[in-house]
């Protein structure tokens, strides 16, 4: 196969775009369409402060490295969570990363802020995922705020935002069906939240860290029981290949034409948000969440120590 | 016979009587868009041949996340 653009010998097939590239022209082709997805969604500018969500993982990697090249004024925060044996690789691939691009980044840690997940996992009667992904937005949110950050950027791909969006189709889950999308502008105490890979799929941010060297290989977190939308994702890479382009359509048909049909429930639902009493975040119920779940970690964590001795 | 370097795995698998990338995609039952697969520093495209003797590394895209 050929590149599309200069003839070389290809080395990525992208049949959704019925073209191929060579290992110079790709970039270009990943570049153009977070430029595009940048600009149709209106997500930042030139001008504006980004805190970019670095897990660790390839695409919040690309991410970072991405808009760095594009010249845009960015920041990364890890929050290292305190997971044996895990937290700790995660961390040091993100740190080495940015030392290597010369790239601001900032870490908190949740031992730090009395919550390791490992104290999540053993003091609180729920799923340690769905209070971990709580935790995070949480702090993603907050140190937004708090540092005087425009937007919040993650990087998540069409891969993620499609599996997403078919297992809330799948339940009619209409309060996110209205909601959701690759921005999501500010509100009182949330910072805007933007998803700049959203037009490409995984397999092209794979091939983009491939390119730049970004080393990706990593143990999955000790917790993650399979996540939960791997079943999913082999469905919609079945259907794709099939007809190629069939994910973006799916995802881009319901921004353009499902979601306006979900009105906003929130805005009539008349809950009225003020900041939490201890650590300032919005919630509806005067001490926030995450902030409960952390005095529920002290307690639990105090009476099993006093029946053990 | 090739040598597939199979990511994020960990396993190393080896084939035989496949000439071709997409034969090797074909065997380990992955479709070209969920893996990408280099020999040494070069990514490779499914249409490409493979030489017997050969070592490459198949990584899978879908992180789990
Ligand atoms: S797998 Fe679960 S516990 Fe581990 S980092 Fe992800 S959300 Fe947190
Ligand atoms: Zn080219
Ligand atoms: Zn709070």
């Amino acid at each position: 196969m050929k590149c599309t653009r200069c003839k070389k010998l290809a080395c990525v097939s992208l049949p959704s775009h019925h073209s191929g590239f060579c290992k110079d022209c790709y970039p270009l082709f990943f570049t153009r369409q977070v430029e595009t997805a940048i600009r149709r969604e209106k997500m930042f500018t030139h001008g504006e402060r980004i805190l970019v969500a670095l897990s660790g993982g390839k695409d919040s990697l690309a991410l970072m490295l991405e808009l760095k090249l594009q010249g845009y004024d960015i920041t990364g925060l890890h929050i290292d969570l305190g997971i044996p044996n895990s937290s700790n690789k995660a961390r040091a691939k993100v740190e080495n990363f940015c030392d290597m691009h010369d790239l601001t980044l900032q870490v908190l840690e949740m031992e730090k802020e009395g919550l390791p997940i490992p104290e999540v996992k053993a003091f609180i009667n729920r799923p340690v995922c769905a209070v971990c992904g709580k935790v995070k937005r949480h702090h993603f949110n907050r140190i937004a705020r708090e540092g005087g950050f425009d937007v919040l950027a993650t990087g998540h791909n069409l891969d993620d935002e499609v599996a997403r969006l078919f297992a809330n189709t799948l339940r009619w889950d209409t309060a996110y069906l209205s909601d959701q999308g690759p921005m999501l502008p500010a509100a009182e105490g949330f910072v805007r939240k933007v998803k700049p890979l959203f037009r490409l799929t995984e397999f092209e941010t794979a091939n983009y860290a491939f390119l730049k060297g970004i080393e990706i290989h990593s143990a999955p977190c000790p917790y993650s029981g399979g996540a939960s939308f791997t079943n999913h994702k082999k469905l919609w890479g079945e259907l794709e290949h099939r007809s190629p382009g069939q994910k973006f359509q799916f995802y881009h048909g319901f921004l353009k034409r499902g979601k306006p049909a979900f009105p906003v429930q929130e805005e009539t639902s008349g809950v009225t948000l003020t900041p939490c009493d201890e650590c300032g975040s919005p919630t509806s119920v005067g001490t926030c969440s995450v902030c409960r779940i952390k005095a529920t970690v002290r307690e639990n964590k105090a009476k099993a120590e006093a029946t053990q001795g | 016979m090739i040598t597939v370097n199979l990511e994020p795995d960990g396993e190393v698998i080896e084939l035989h009587g496949t000439k071709t990338v997409i034969a090797v995609l074909n065997r380990l039952k992955l479709r070209p868009s969920m893996a990408i697969v280099a020999r040494n520093d070069e990514l490779l495209t499914s249409d490409r041949r493979l030489t017997p003797g050969e070592t490459i590394l198949v990584r899978k895209v879908t992180s789990a996340g």
